[in-house]
């Protein structure tokens, strides 16, 4: 205490090493360890552990498809980067966001498409569509600085949803045909054509606007924008321009998506307007909120893992290993004690056999069809699961309703567990419903892995928020309500 | 001046803003309970729709229906309205609650995922085309009122008539029953209300009956004055019954009324009109635009709305 | 509810504000601030209008407040909550911040350096390993010693301070009646208080405003203002000083 020495020195409040250490003490799942593991590893060593396997991943792989995937995945690393400002940072939850996206790509088609007569060298034309699209960012923010956070949410999912009407509907887009001969990207005169070539010029934008953002992050800009997020009305009167603060984070992820777009454009060679729709909208915000908004390192791995993912869905076989391996491996990382897991999956076998067995007998016409599954774990689940003869139709909808009351079913299922207090019951309860949702996968899901995969995410981002809003490397927020 | 245009255009306004004005009581009554935009309460609608489909096709289509025409009609919006009653009390237990305490944006993206969820699922159940109700099967098109120009179907009149029913009731509900003192109540101050013995879990329960219900009813009433329904309806539904809430001011039921039939005329006029007045530049699919327009003047000059009062910032 | 207030406070003066509970106190400050848009009169600030600015730009002119319900930047580090209210005497903008040029360096270091000293002036208290905690993890006491430590940050003339002894222990208490001196003498702070507690109020003030209603029902020193009857009225209700 440095207050004046005529007064007894008073009690050290607050100066206490339990105090200090409080965070330490709370109960910590294996993602919280993980997160404070990535706390202390410094910038330059995420930077590089976030880099280098992008750097790498051509060499590795030699397959086109993989190649194109790996693109594919950094635009939407990128998207999701730029969706983080006005989301993870601002707090703003900005729905139009991928017409923006859209925007950078049809402002790519056209300066450089045989449609436009034109073929702008890219080293112009990306920063000029970046702060095109900016613009466009900061204009349609403008309605919304003086909304409270929900309106503007609506205010930009209307936004995107006129931008998708004047697609469709204007003739300079040529409405639902898109624009198909969008010339390659061209750089100081070379052009780029192999997908190589692509996936390191995207690279390159992805390592510009990632040490772009990690250092406005730590700037005075990304500390008012983070005060924002905390306390509006707070960091107005602390001196802090809120409003244009908003419309600056709005401008700064437009932006980013533009560039995004710029980049999506020549790389498909082609722009539709349905690739600019909601589906994407929700796509990118699963990304964000997995890996943890607010965070560059979490919203990149989000990204990855949900476009990995949903690449793998779109296939019946690895959809199988994949959705078998997820449950399992989430039973194993959020059961405790460890051998519960162990028993509750050797419980639902056994409890599957059974019902197999009394269906069989019972009624013959409950296991008498055959699964869509290709993979060999389909093959193993096959004699175990109840798979009704006819139960999904040739077009890969449900037929009768006994298929969708199993569906409905199962949701209700899944929520009725969560409702259950009890660890043991729970567990208890878990087993046929496990078998339920095995059920459920190999007839109806997997019927249509492009559907379900959205299904799936859907139900992510709401158990997510539900359990973990912060997202898997997200800081746990504190809230005063 | 084509009157007949002019008078057919207001009896689609109408209708439409009906419908428009169920959606946003829903919206109105959650967001002025919780302070909560619920996105996904444009597919509680699009849920409502199906079910009536479904009970319209169990009772032998509409071709040969099973029971009276108005009993089916009957009977395939009270079954709506429960199923969307149901549908969105699970939303809110399951979805919402868990995060009353939560960032603000978490229970929005959490309403994303059940959109987006909901709307999968029954493209996974149902597929992508458009179902039909078949309503010039199921009511003759002729049949209806006729007076001088005006020429309504009587589908229609059924529709306007239960959406004022249903707006009648809610009103009575909120302002003569103890529910609705308690409802009230809760949207003025949640924390005062428990502590005046309300049970506040109960009446938010309530109020996403009632109005997921609502919005359940709208869904039957657009498959039968509109014929075709599909996964994606809710989207353009939700929108617009979430502009007309912000034009009548949001928590306000006679705003809601009124906001729904405002746009509801504002987009009958804008598809009506819009070609003409851009000499052809742009067609009817830009009627959206218009309802666009109106929504961003009215957050710009009046963002509480012509029934609302503006709120007050606490310190 | 304000009602025909009128009153001024001097260069580096300590003014405070006192009333019972529904006076106008935190309403003053609102309307003083810009959080609330007065319906008539004018709110002067060296000599110049500063009715219908944003918030921000009174801020900016030299206008600081702390909050008697603590606004603090929860998630935000210590220092963070700090070198964020200096956002308004930088000038780094984002460009400059990404290209980390030499005067965008020199600016964070020094509100690097301006947080830690404004941070220093509560003793060891938000020193240390404090710098680097997020603000939800202080105690209650220490919340609002950030508070006022932020609201310096801003570079302000004048200091608003909402209720700066709410909650604190007797010892607590003396020491904000200390500081707040200290404030004056050290910072050049003019300080507009409001405070429930008689001894800080008697510690502190140069003068004393009180308040009823909105209406100024008193103002002078101190002991002019504690024994004027309708001050005591306005606390104690009439019965008080009529007698039984």
């Amino acid at each position: 205490m440095s207050t004046g020495s005529q007064s007894p020195e008073p009690p050290r409040i607050g100066v206490d090493e339990w105090v200090a250490s409080s965070e330490g003490r709370r109960a910590r799942s294996v993602a919280d360890r993980l997160q404070e593991r990535l706390e202390r590893t410094p910038a330059a060593a995420k930077l590089v552990a976030l880099a280098l396997p992008f750097a790498i991943f051509p060499l590795l792989v030699d397959s086109d498809y993989l190649k194109q995937v790996g693109i594919d995945t950094l635009i939407f690393v990128l998207l999701a980067l730029g969706l983080n400002v006005a989301v993870g940072w601002v707090g703003l939850l900005d729905l139009g966001f991928v017409a923006f996206f859209g925007l950078g790509a049809y402002l790519y088609a056209s300066v450089a498409s045989e449609y436009a007569g034109r073929h702008w060298e890219a080293q112009f034309a990306v920063p000029a569509i970046a702060t095109a699209v900016a613009a466009a960012g900061f204009l349609v923010g403008l309605p919304s600085r003086r909304l409270v956070g929900d309106y503007l949410a609506i205010v930009t999912l209307f936004f995107l949803q006129i931008w998708l009407v004047v697609l469709i509907n204007a003739s300079f887009t040529r409405g639902p045909n898109g624009i198909s001969d969008i010339y390659p990207l061209k750089l100081f005169g070379r052009e780029i054509v192999s997908l190589s070539g692509y996936y390191y010029v995207t690279f390159a934008a992805f390592v510009v606007i990632v040490s772009f953002l990690y250092l406005l992050g730590r700037s005075r800009t990304g500390r008012a924008w983070r005060a924002v997020r905390e306390d509006e009305l707070a960091a107005e009167l602390m001196t802090m321009p809120v409003n244009r603060l908003k419309l600056m984070a709005f401008a700064v992820g437009a932006g980013i998506a533009g560039v995004a777009g710029a980049l999506f454009a020549p790389a498909q060679g082609a722009v539709f307007p349905a690739s600019f729709d909601i589906v994407l909208l929700i796509t990118v915000y699963a990304m964000v909120v997995l890996g943890g908004a607010g965070s560059l390192f979490g919203v990149t791995v989000g990204a990855v893992v949900i476009n990995a993912s949903l690449e793998a869905l779109r296939g019946p076989d690895d959809a199988s290993w994949l959705f078998y391996g997820v449950v399992v491996l989430a039973l194993v990382l959020l059961m405790r004690p460890r051998w519960l897991p162990v028993a509750v999956l050797g419980a639902t076998a056994a409890f599957g056999v059974v019902v197999h067995e009394i269906a069989e007998q019972v009624r013959p016409s409950l296991v008498s069809g055959t699964t869509f599954g290709t993979a060999s774990v389909d093959r193993l689940v096959d004699s175990w699961v109840l798979v009704p003869e006819g139960a999904v139709g040739p077009d890969g909808l449900p037929a009768g309703a006994l298929a969708r009351l199993a569906y409905i079913g199962l949701i209700a299922a899944i929520l009725a567990l969560t409702l259950i207090r009890s660890p043991l019951w729970r567990a208890i309860a878990l087993v046929p419903v496990l078998y339920l949702t095995f059920c459920v996968w190999e007839n109806i899901l997997l019927a249509q892995p492009a559907v379900a995969r959205f299904v799936l995410i859907g139900a992510m981002l709401v158990a997510l928020m539900a359990v973990r809003p912060q997202g898997l490397f997200g800081k746990q927020r504190v809230e005063v309500v | 001046m084509d009157w007949d245009k002019l008078v057919q255009l207001i009896v689609n306004g109408l209708t439409l803003g009906s419908v428009y004005a169920l959606v946003a009581l829903g919206f109105s009554m959650v967001y002025g309970i919780l302070k909560l935009l619920n996105l996904a309460h444009g597919d509680v609608l699009m849920v409502g729709a199906f079910m009536g489909w479904g009970v319209l096709g169990w009772l032998g289509g509409a071709q040969d229906p099973a029971v009276a025409v108005w009993l089916l009609i009957v009977l395939m919006i009270l079954v709506a309205m429960v199923a969307g009653g149901f549908l969105g009390v699970a939303i809110e237990r399951f979805a919402y609650r868990p995060l009353r305490r939560a960032p603000r944006i978490a229970p929005l993206i959490s309403a994303l995922g059940v959109s987006f969820f909901i709307q999968n699922s029954v493209l996974l159940l149902f597929g992508a085309n458009f179902r039909s109700y078949e309503s010039f099967d199921l009511v003759d098109v002729e049949v209806g009122v006729s007076w001088g120009p005006l020429n309504i179907w009587i589908l229609r009149i059924v529709v306007m008539a239960a959406a004022l029913a249903m707006m009648l009731a809610l009103w009575i509900l909120v302002t003569r029953t103890k529910l609705g003192k308690a409802m009230r109540a809760t949207a003025f101050d949640r924390e005062a209300a428990a502590m005046m013995g309300i049970d506040v879990d109960r009446v938010i329960v309530k109020t996403f009956f009632i109005g997921s219900a609502l919005a359940g009813a709208a869904g039957v009433l657009v498959g039968l004055v509109f014929g075709s329904i599909n996964h994606f309806m809710g989207f353009g539904y939700g929108l617009k019954g979430f502009t007309a809430a912000v034009v009548g001011g949001i928590g306000s039921i006679p705003g809601a009324m009124f906001g729904g039939l405002f746009i509801g005329l504002a987009e009958a006029f804008s598809v009506g009109y819009i070609e003409d007045l851009t000499r052809g530049r742009l067609g009817s699919a830009f009627s959206d635009l218009v309802v666009f327009l109106i929504l961003v003047i009215f957050m710009l000059v009046r963002p509480q709305g012509i029934f609302g009062k503006p709120e007050v910032k606490k310190v | 509810m304000l009602d025909e207030l009128d009153f001024s406070v001097g260069e580096r003066e300590i003014v405070s504000v006192i009333g019972p509970n529904g006076a106008g106190k935190t309403t003053l400050f609102n309307v003083i601030t810009g959080v609330y848009p007065p319906e008539a009169g004018d709110v002067l600030f060296d000599g110049a209008t500063i009715v219908g600015l944003d918030p921000h730009k009174i801020a900016r002119r030299g206008i600081a407040r702390t909050f008697q319900t603590l606004r603090l930047f929860l998630n935000m580090t210590v220092k963070e909550n700090v070198m964020a209210a200096a956002y308004g005497h930088t000038r780094a903008g984002m460009l400059r911040s990404v290209l980390r040029t030499p005067g965008m360096r020199r600016e964070e270091r020094e509100i690097g350096q301006l947080a830690e000293d404004r941070l220093a002036f509560f003793g060891d208290r938000l020193v240390g390993y404090r710098w680097g905690q997020p603000a939800y993890s202080l105690s209650y006491a220490n919340r609002r010693r950030l508070e006022i430590a932020r609201a310096t940050a801003a570079n302000p003339r004048l200091l608003l301070l909402d209720e700066p002894a709410a909650g604190m222990n007797p010892v607590e208490t003396n020491e904000i009646t200390e500081l707040i001196s200290r404030l004056r003498e050290e910072g050049g702070f003019t300080i507009l208080v409001i405070e429930h507690d008689m001894h800080v109020v008697e510690g502190i003030s140069d003068r004393v405003v009180a308040l009823d209603h909105g209406v100024k029902i008193a103002e002078g020193t101190y002991e002019q203002v504690a024994t004027d009857p309708r001050v005591v009225e306005a606390y104690l209700g009439t019965s008080a000083t009529e007698g039984p």
